[in-house]
């Protein structure tokens, strides 16, 4: 915890001995604050894949590092990549080759090398028949071979020609661990133990109350600025921000919207916002199960969504924090695939979706909407006044607040909740728009599936996976995007928020995949 | 006497085994701890590896025998949800529920009874109708909502006192006062009917016959007399301190069974609801037994009869 009196000890510390001492050495000295961070969770276990998880994302580039890093600094959207634990990357058709920065360390004294990279990506971890972490095989699919050529030199090689590689590995599949030490101790200890090249190393794991890591002063970017950190469970609001306003956290997670006010009113804390790589959104049943199910007919679908003022609603629950994107897919982190003049097809318009809603012959059926309790701030509100929209335009809709999602999946319904993420390729629509809707994706194969991708949309997803240049994707992009906006098989409602809020002596750059880097250019403390 | 015990040791043995076959029913059949630990995104073949891979994907009858098994021989099996042992798991958070449960139960005893006693030998008087007025106001009071009230004014308003978390005699004291609150109230109405109804028994008016101080007859005479429902409020609310320290353990981030209980529940994670569900079932069973134990102790005629 950080006090003014300990402050201003570290001050004068660090004010004489920087005199005298190289850089880095009064940091490596134990002379650094200790912070505190309150969230509402951790995680059960640290390991880079079975562990994924909002929560977890905080923390990880704590310990692990990435082989390619996503640069937040240089632009807003993370679109410039910047060497990692690999320094190069080259395309041979279907080969790529990682070259590793030499001298790197993990937390157990190792230091790291191709065999530990070969090994983290490999298939006996990711994508084999019985792997240590079988949802790397989401990340991994098209991996054919992973392999060191030398100590410093790691080969992948792909199903077909994967211009992507590079992207993939700013994500979880590229946190680095040591071999050895992951086998000798088995994926369930490691989880609990977990050993990276991280700037910091875990000291202690209790899954239900703390993490605590210390400073890594081998760290290959040197010596973190924080001697050590507790990532503290408190699960109630009122008790996190108490603790901030008090001075016995640093950091506070996941605030409530209106409660934002309130934690800007106070001198010594500072808001902290991110508009994260994520969408939460609806679905619409497009099947006939039930049977009778009206929304089978895209014209009760499309008269549905013509009948929500989405920008209304988000400005009254988020204000100017956020925006509802009007056209799907067409995200402004998409880089050069995003267009902001692109037209809305299906605008609010309560007219129009009158006339689409008696083309579509429904009879004013109740729709029920399942709904996950408490799990997407806001929701919950913003499903109350658009079941009042529908009902404006004739339609009946029944929203239904249920515990968890194991009861949303369950039939009969109409409509349920969602949300979509959009960074797995950085700069790129693979992840919403095929990822999560092609015909490998939960919501087209689980047994609480909600539509059958079409003909059109199927032919224009496989163009899209087979284009290597940037226009012959785009234009896939644009058709495949088409093709689903005609079946409009759900809705996005809006960008996500991340927030935070700290004490105002300390800076700190947020950023949009939820990461709390406490290093490098991403935070310092006073010194 | 050997066959009364016998008895006792069946009844708590089925009503243990009911316990853990209720918990287990309601788990496995009000969702799927594969999805609840995955998360929404999981997809099916991940969900389905896992199940296979956590023995989920036996028939329920398989699972519940299993279960069943690995109880009787001790074995409270694996966390679903980090893969530690159960045992080690509770062993971890069980300190920090009991140290909770015992600072809050010696408050709400030293307010609850003397209050009780007061309001009971006051009776009608003003003072008599501020206790109670209190002790309803304790009992009535819902636990999260006087924590966060706590919270913001010791917190955030004086900073005087830590908002969450454990390690020194700070920590302790809003938790165990917001837990101590309504075994207080409770022990406070009980304290002085049970008290009313003994001060008027023809032995008190002997007593003070008999020239019996005021002191000696409400501490000699009156409270044993008193003590045995009192005893029996004890017993149940020993129960209701575990119960309570679910809600009060989240409020205040404070690291025993009850938060482990509330994560377990919402991640499904069967063998730790299981293993902490028998922990409470058997304090409810220990503190039963004790009471018992203590009739006998306060009431010869109890201790007689059952020789």
């Amino acid at each position: 915890m950080i006090t003014r009196r300990r402050f201003g000890q570290y001050s004068l510390s660090a004010g004489a001995t920087t005199l005298i001492l190289p850089k880095g050495w009064a940091r490596a000295q134990g002379t650094r604050p200790e912070l505190t961070v309150a969230v509402d969770n951790l995680w059960a276990n640290i390991n880079t894949i079975n562990g994924i998880s909002t929560t977890t994302r905080r923390f990880f580039p704590n310990i692990y590092s990435h082989l390619v890093e996503r640069d937040y600094l240089a632009d807003e959207q993370g679109l410039t990549l910047r060497p990692g634990l690999a320094t190069e990357w080259n395309r041979d058709g279907k080969v790529w080759t990682l070259k590793l920065r030499e001298g790197v360390k993990f937390h157990n004294g190792e230091t790291m090398t191709a065999e530990d990279v070969a090994f983290t990506l490999g298939p006996e971890r990711l994508w084999g028949e019985e792997p240590f972490e079988p949802r790397g095989k989401t990340f991994t699919a098209g991996f054919t071979r992973v392999e060191a050529v030398d100590d410093l030199t790691v080969e992948i090689e792909t199903e077909t020609e994967d211009p992507y590689i590079p992207g993939k590995l700013t994500g979880y599949i590229g946190f680095v661990v040591p071999k050895a030490a992951y086998l000798d101790m088995g994926v369930d200890a490691f989880g609990q133990a977990p050993i990276g090249t991280g700037p910091y190393r875990v000291t202690l794991f209790r899954s239900g109350e703390v993490l605590e890591m210390e400073a890594f002063d081998d760290y290959w970017e040197g010596p973190p600025p924080a001697s050590k950190i507790s990532w503290r469970i408190v699960p109630e609001f009122a008790g996190r921000m108490a603790g901030l306003v008090s001075g016995e956290f640093d950091f506070i997670v996941n605030i409530p919207t209106d409660q934002e006010p309130q934690l800007q009113s106070y001198d010594d804390v500072t808001l902290a916002r991110a508009l994260a790589g994520n969408y939460p959104a609806f679905a619409f049943n497009c099947r006939p199960d039930p049977e009778d199910n009206p929304l089978v007919d895209a014209n009760l679908r499309k008269g549905m969504v013509q009948a929500i003022d989405m920008d209304s609603i988000v400005q009254a629950l988020f204000g100017d924090t956020t925006f509802h994107p009007a056209v799907p897919f067409n995200f402004p982190e998409y880089g050069d695939f995003y267009d902001p003049d692109m037209v809305n097809p299906l605008p609010y318009d309560p007219e129009a979706a009158r006339a689409k809603i008696e083309q579509s012959g429904y009879d004013g059926q109740t729709l029920d909407w399942h709904i996950t309790r408490d799990f997407y701030p806001n929701y919950e509100a913003a499903a109350q006044i658009m079941v009042e929209m529908w009902r404006q335009v004739g339609v009946n809709v029944r929203a239904e607040i249920l515990d968890n999602f194991e009861l949303v999946y369950a039939r009969p319904y109409h409509m349920m909740n969602m949300s979509m993420s959009t960074d797995f390729i950085p700069g790129d629509p693979y992840q919403p728009l095929w990822l999560d809707w092609g015909p490998t994706s939960s919501r087209a194969t689980a047994t609480w599936k909600t539509w059958d991708p079409t003909e059109e949309y199927l032919e224009a997803g496989r163009e899209f996976e087979a284009a290597t240049t940037f226009e012959a994707r785009k234009e896939a992009y644009l058709k495949l995007s088409q093709a689903w906006q005609d079946v409009t098989p759900g809705y996005y409602l809006w960008k996500s928020v991340y927030n935070w809020a700290h004490r105002s002596n300390i800076d700190f750059v947020p950023r949009p995949d939820g990461e709390m880097r406490m290093f490098g250019d991403y935070m310092s403390l006073p010194s | 006497m050997l066959r009364f015990w016998l008895i006792k040791l069946l009844r708590t043995v089925v009503t243990l085994w009911l316990v853990v076959t209720f918990a287990f029913i309601v788990l496995r059949t009000s969702g799927d701890p594969v999805v609840a630990l995955l998360g929404a995104d999981a997809r099916p073949d991940e969900v389905e590896y896992f199940r296979r891979l956590w023995g989920l994907d036996q028939p329920l009858i398989v699972q519940y025998l299993n279960y069943i098994v690995q109880m009787a021989t001790g074995q409270f099996g694996m966390s679903l949800r980090d893969h530690r042992a159960v045992i080690d798991i509770i062993a971890e958070r069980l300190p920090a529920t009991v140290e909770l449960g015992l600072t809050a139960f010696a408050i709400a005893a030293i307010i609850g009874i003397p209050a009780g006693i007061i309001a009971a030998l006051r009776r009608g008087g003003v003072l008599d109708r501020l206790i109670m007025t209190i002790a309803v106001f304790g009992f009535a009071l819902p636990n999260f909502f006087l924590g966060i009230l706590m919270i913001l004014l010791f917190s955030l308003t004086l900073r005087i006192l830590p908002s969450s978390g454990t390690g020194t005699w700070q920590h302790l004291v809003m938790p165990s006062i917001t837990l101590a609150t309504f075994t207080a109230g409770s022990l406070a109405r009980f304290t002085r009917s049970s008290m009313l109804e003994v001060l008027e028994k023809p032995y008190m008016r002997a007593a003070a016959a008999k020239g019996a101080s005021f002191s000696r007859r409400v501490l000699f005479h009156a409270f044993p007399n008193a003590a045995i429902p009192i005893v029996t409020v004890i017993g149940l609310n020993l129960g209701q301190l575990v119960a309570g320290a679910i809600v009060v353990e989240t409020v205040f981030a404070w690291p025993g069974i009850g938060r482990l209980l509330v994560v377990a529940v919402s991640q499904r994670d069967l063998a730790v609801v299981q293993g902490l569900v028998l922990v409470i079932a058997a304090t409810m069973v220990m503190a039963n037994l004790l009471v018992d134990l203590l009739y006998g102790l306060l009431d010869p005629r109890i201790r007689e009869a059952s020789t």
